[in-house]
């Protein structure tokens, strides 16, 4: 039943798409668009041997399907409609997005549809969602792109890894399903990673602070006990993301997604570092952290919601939102005061806690894999790399249609139709090079965004993720111990000297020691075979 | 029923040919379902014993599970390797019996309570508004939880304020938590379980109360010798059943309402928390179907064991 | 005429009930029950009305300082969007209720008749099911690409259908209501199984019915997992389904902000508390209506047997 009206559908189409190439042809071709697909429908291949056409269209058009998430798209008809026929003379696919949102719900389906072998072409992948780049690969849901023996980088996506920020091509060498090697295309967004003190310096001037006061978070002390007194009881001056203050704090970074494995590194020159990872909260780093913090809690600068996974967020940006804050934490986004200083109606300054650093988990914040359920590998990384090259297509997809979903300003800025955005919202990082978009009115031009690029600078373990999977099970118990103490402990909502030998004890108690060594041992193998 | 069948001759046996055959015709759209939704994914119960791999030459799920390694019980490990395996299975079972027991002896008193409600107005008001909490998820009712509990903006924490008492840090005591849960559970599940003994009473036939009155039986002799006996069967099938659940705890009761609050996981951590947290960013099916697959065993046994009980002492009651 | 039954009425009720302070006693521990169940949706309904700004300065309060229309408005400017969700949960509620209490009915019924030959068999098949599954994964698979149930009304309804939960009740039901001598009369009386069940068995299983429908129809309603495996397209997507997505993305911005930068600058608006409220308002009413519909059979006077003496 399905078949046979696929079959009837199919004919339909072929019939269609027939009529209207012979209508095509009746009209003057503009001059850029020479290479239009042969007359003929049919998915037979000698047909491209069509006298008076040296296309290299493919003449069977097929369906890419894309899965996503961080989207917002509930109709994307007219979007999509435009982009098949964009298509239709450069690569003849039919695009088919599937929109997941933010929602846990929507990265559980995606890894659900990736493990069942669904029909779908194209995954987004990256370093902080459960379907993890790395571990995805070795476990063979992605193509290798760079196979030696079929080398299909080489074939339809030339020079594109040359185009991008030369770490983004390095970090995408993992160790897969057919060796090491590229399984996925990264997109082209902030590369680093930059943790900074979110300063309201409306307020923090108001007190006689400048940016230059705001050095080293030890020292915060002073500061935060001048603005609480002069605002009074119910006002939290740190408004912390306490395991991002932890993290900035002492200057180190993740490993592992769970966070329980640290790399410390060096807060001038990130590259410097030494390659080695430490058990985050076994450190007297954390300790000393732990201690400071408890201090700033005592006082009444941290909002005891910041203690809790499931409240601090809310809390958080309540008070951005309000300017209820002196310092916060942000990992900056390139140009983001752009955004927030207007919005919160107050001056704000990022301020770097060190140099802005590339890691694995940055470089590979957003990628998209081929499936290996994809019947056409080729067609999909064809469009990948058009979608990455072309502005014209990337600003379809991400934009919408002008006239419709967003107007233009000036030759390079646009202004967004809020109706339609309702509708048609993508997550324009999780999708391609972003620096090709025009800019919407109010951004920060592009030119900051290359030059925060180009100011990180990579970790001597960069190119680095770690397996779990040859110590899952104490991995496993580890997660759970790490839940039960660390956010409270962070935020200092409980008393270290108390609660930090328990939770060390019982961190030891379910391995995390071997854990320790497994990273260590997996750090050594990876970097003898740099 | 069955001496008439046996007396007669060969007619009555085409007749119970018949008779089989329209039965199951009756099952048959059951049987059919049963058979396409639960019995063919069933191969997907050897993932608990597998690697899992996508196998890349050529993904398919069946193909996948077949070029998977076989690692025997180790998927099963974690379960048992944790210093919490003691406390996360001891919350589990006790909740579950505790909760078993609470809520059925609340539920049929409830229902025999409003039974005896004359106005049947008020007794459908009353019962509508105990079905509410069963439309509210969980993460729902944990922000009217927090509404109340919230250390720095709670309606409590305001209360002890204003008294002069010491603020309860409600997120990181562990003490308070078996009773909020407990209360939380009822109060959400009650409307619901409540329904089934509402229903089961009103389909009481109405001579066996008058039979009862005549014989001189007050109200309470009648609960007892007609309502309660007519329940029997029904409470003891939801006995049985949710025995047959007592491994497998209510998710988003016990991570959402506390706010997953670490402090909290000596009264709060169960087995289907630790796993979720265990796995969510693993993404280890093998895992996840080996902790799945073990809740169900200990389910499995649970309820053959209860109904083994019941077939002896009350056979027309057990589940088969 | 008329007030002559309504006095017959009032004293026969009076004549089989409790002494008045027991029901005095029962009033006040079942109706201070239910209006501890019923505030809290009160509490809903305030906070889908109160200002985030609200909120955020002094959490949830019955008095909330400030109110505000927002959430609502918020609501009516994706109205296309609910109105759509809301279609897609009416149809598929109302149609899988009707088909899931059939297919209950008559499967345990089978059950229910103890000279089935097959009762044992089909009894341990269903509840077999009830214990043991093949997996997320497997049934994934099973009914997206085997059985197509995808993008359509089939893939919210037939998931569905059948639960061995509800078909042990609804036999347990018949067990207690339907009395061996009745089939075994109207055997003897020449009616057909099918007819046995329909004109004779049924009538006097409403009780069970109503309820067995009450439970399958807030199944359909409260699904949204279903939705989420099976459905792409935004125009079936359910109530429920949107609603959990607005909690579970407020949730996973501020778990995930710290991991990478963009997420937090690319994001939208992050749905509001209030609005969350305002979905839920919206999700609990139709049903909250349909409710006493299925009440009238499970709530009412005492039944008159079917069977005499």
């Amino acid at each position: 039943m399905m078949s046979k009206t696929k079959r009837v559908l199919a004919l339909v189409l072929t019939v269609l798409m027939a009529i209207s190439m012979l209508a095509a042809c009746g009209e003057p071709q503009p001059s850029s668009t020479s290479t239009t697909p042969s007359t003929s429908a049919s998915a037979s291949p000698s047909s491209s041997a069509d006298p008076g056409t040296t296309s290299n269209v493919p003449a069977e058009k097929v369906t890419i399907k894309w899965m996503v998430i961080g989207s917002n798209v509930t109709d994307d008809s007219d979007v999509m409609a435009a982009i098949e026929e964009y298509l239709a003379d450069k690569i003849n696919i039919k695009l088919e997005m599937i929109w997941g949102t933010w929602a846990a719900a929507d990265s559980e389906r995606l890894l659900t549809s990736l493990n069942a072998g669904d029909p779908i072409d194209i995954y987004f992948t990256c370093s902080w969602t459960p379907n993890e780049y790395s571990a995805m690969a070795r476990r063979g849901a992605f193509v290798r792109l760079d196979d030696p023996n079929n080398n299909l980088l080489e074939k339809y996506a030339p020079g594109l890894f040359e185009s991008l920020h030369p770490d983004l091509a390095r970090a995408a060498v993992t160790d897969g399903a057919a060796g090491k090697g590229i399984y996925a295309i990264p997109t082209y967004k902030e590369v680093g990673q930059q943790y900074t003190w979110d300063l309201n310096m409306t307020l923090l001037k108001k007190y006689g602070f400048t940016v230059d006061d705001i050095t080293n978070y030890y020292e915060f002390g002073p500061i935060l006990e001048k603005v609480k007194q002069g605002e009074g009881k119910d006002f939290y001056p740190l408004n912390a993301e306490p395991f991002v203050m932890e993290r900035m704090a002492n200057s180190n970074d993740l490993v592992d997604a769970e966070s329980l494995l640290a790399f410390y590194f060096d807060p001038v020159d990130p590259s410097k570092s030494e390659a080695v990872i430490k058990a985050r909260y076994l450190t007297p780093e954390f300790e000393k952290y732990c201690k400071k913090t408890r201090e700033y809690f005592l006082a009444g600068y941290i909002n005891p919601a910041a203690a809790n996974g499931q409240t601090m967020g809310p809390a958080r940006t309540a008070a951005q939102d309000a300017a209820a804050y002196a310092i916060g934490t942000e990992v900056y986004y390139p140009g983001y005061e752009y955004q927030t200083g207007p919005k919160r109606g107050i001056e704000v300054v990022y301020k770097p806690a060190q140099a802005g650093i590339i890691s694995t988990t940055s470089a590979r914040g957003s990628m998209n894999g081929i499936s290996t359920a994809s019947k056409n590998p080729d067609r999909a990384l064809q469009f990948l790399y058009l979608l990455n090259t072309d502005p014209k297509l990337f600003t379809m997809l991400g934009y919408g249609l002008e006239g419709v979903h967003y107007a233009k300003f000036s030759d390079d800025e646009v202004i967004r139709n809020p109706e339609a955005q309702a509708v048609y919202n993508p997550w324009l990082a999780g999708l391609g090079k972003l620096t090709q978009l025009p800019r919407i009115k109010g951004q920060a031009p592009w030119s900051v965004f290359e030059d925060f690029n180009k100011a990180c600078k990579g970790t001597p373990i960069l190119g680095f993720a770690f397996d779990t999977t040859p110590v899952k099970d104490q991995y496993a118990a580890l997660v759970n111990v790490r839940k039960e103490f660390a956010d409270a402990l962070t935020a200092g909502a409980v008393d270290p000297d108390t609660e930090l030998p328990k939770f060390i004890e019982k961190l030891k108690a379910n391995g995390m020691e071997e854990v320790l060594a497994e990273a260590n041992r997996q750090l050594e193998e990876w970097k003898a075979a740099q | 029923m069955s001496r008439a069948l046996t007396t007669k001759g060969p007619s009555i046996k085409i007749k119970s040919t018949k008779k089989t055959l329209l039965l199951t015709s009756m099952a048959l759209p059951g049987i059919v379902w049963l058979f396409l939704f639960r019995y063919l994914p069933m191969f997907g119960i050897i993932l608990s014993f597998k690697d899992y791999r996508i196998y890349y030459q050529k993904p398919s799920l069946i193909n996948n599970i077949i070029h998977s390694e076989w690692v025997g019980l180790k998927n099963f490990r974690f379960l048992f390797v944790t210093t919490d395996a003691w406390i996360m299975v001891r919350n589990t079972i006790g909740y579950n019996a505790l909760w078993i027991v609470l809520s059925l002896v609340i539920s049929v008193s409830f229902a025999i309570m409003l039974n005896e409600i004359t106005s049947k107005f008020i007794a459908k008001t009353y019962q509508t508004m105990m079905f509410f909490p069963y439309f509210l998820s969980w993460v729902v009712v944990s922000y009217f939880v927090f509404a109340f509990l919230s250390q720095d903006k709670g309606l409590i924490s305001h209360m002890q304020q204003n008294a002069g008492v010491p603020v309860t840090e409600w997120y990181h005591d562990p003490k308070p938590w078996p009773y909020i849960l407990t209360i939380a559970y009822l109060w959400k599940n009650l409307g619901y379980a409540c329904v089934l003994y509402l229903a089961a009473i009103t389909g009481i036939d109405a001579s066996q109360y008058e039979a009862a009155r005549i014989d001189g039986a007050n109200k309470w002799q009648q609960v007892i010798y007609v309502t309660l006996p007519h329940l029997k069967t029904m409470i003891i099938i939801i006995f049985i059943m949710n025995v047959g659940k007592i491994f497998n705890a209510d998710f988003g009761l016990f991570y959402s309402v506390p706010m997953d609050s670490g402090p909290l996981f000596p009264a709060t951590q169960v087995v289907d928390t630790y796993v979720y947290r265990a796995l969510r960013n693993m993404g280890e099916i093998g895992m996840s179907s080996a902790a799945g697959l073990f809740q169900n065993v200990v389910g499995f046994i649970c309820i053959m064991v209860a109904n083994t009980i019941t077939r002896k002492v009350s056979p027309e009651s057990s589940l088969f | 005429m008329y007030r002559n039954t309504m006095a017959i009425k009032k004293k026969s009720a009076r004549l089989g009930a409790v002494s008045v302070p027991a029901e005095i006693l029962f009033h006040i521990i079942i109706g201070g029950f239910g209006l501890m169940c019923f505030i809290p949706f009160i509490f809903t309904i305030i906070i889908s009305f109160t200002s985030e700004k609200s909120i955020a300065v002094n959490g949830f309060s019955f008095f909330p300082e400030e109110w505000s229309l927002n959430a609502y408005k918020y609501l009516f400017e994706r109205a296309r969007q609910v109105a759509f969700s809301t279609v897609s949960s009416v149809i598929s509620t109302s149609v899988g209720t009707v088909f899931s209490v059939l297919i209950c009915v008559l499967y345990s019924y089978a059950m229910f008749r103890k000279d089935y030959k097959l009762r044992q068999f089909i009894t341990f098949f269903s509840f077999f099911t009830m214990m043991f599954g093949g997996g997320l994964t497997a049934t994934y698979m099973v009914s997206k690409n085997l059985l197509g149930l995808y993008n359509n009304y089939w893939a919210l309804i037939v998931p569905l259908l059948v639960n061995p939960f509800n078909f042990i009740i609804m036999r347990t039901f018949y067990q207690s209501s339907v009395p061996d001598a009745l089939i075994e009369s109207a055997f003897i009386d020449g009616s057909g199984e099918y007819r046995t069940l329909f004109q004779i068995v049924l009538p006097i299983s409403l009780p069970g019915i109503a309820t067995i429908a009450l439970f399958n129809m807030i199944a359909y309603w409260n699904e949204w997992f279903i939705g989420m495996l099976y459905i792409d397209k935004s125009k079936l997507m359910p109530l429920q389904l949107l609603l959990v997505k607005m909690q579970q993305e407020a949730e996973f911005v501020a778990q995930n902000s710290g991991k990478i930068g963009s997420i937090s600058a690319h994001m939208g608006p992050v749905p509001t508390e209030s609005l969350r409220m305002a979905l839920v308002v919206i999700i609990v009413i139709p049903i909250a209506f349909a409710y006493p519909f299925f009440q009238r059979y499970i709530i009412s006077g005492l039944t008159i047997g079917a069977v005499k003496g």
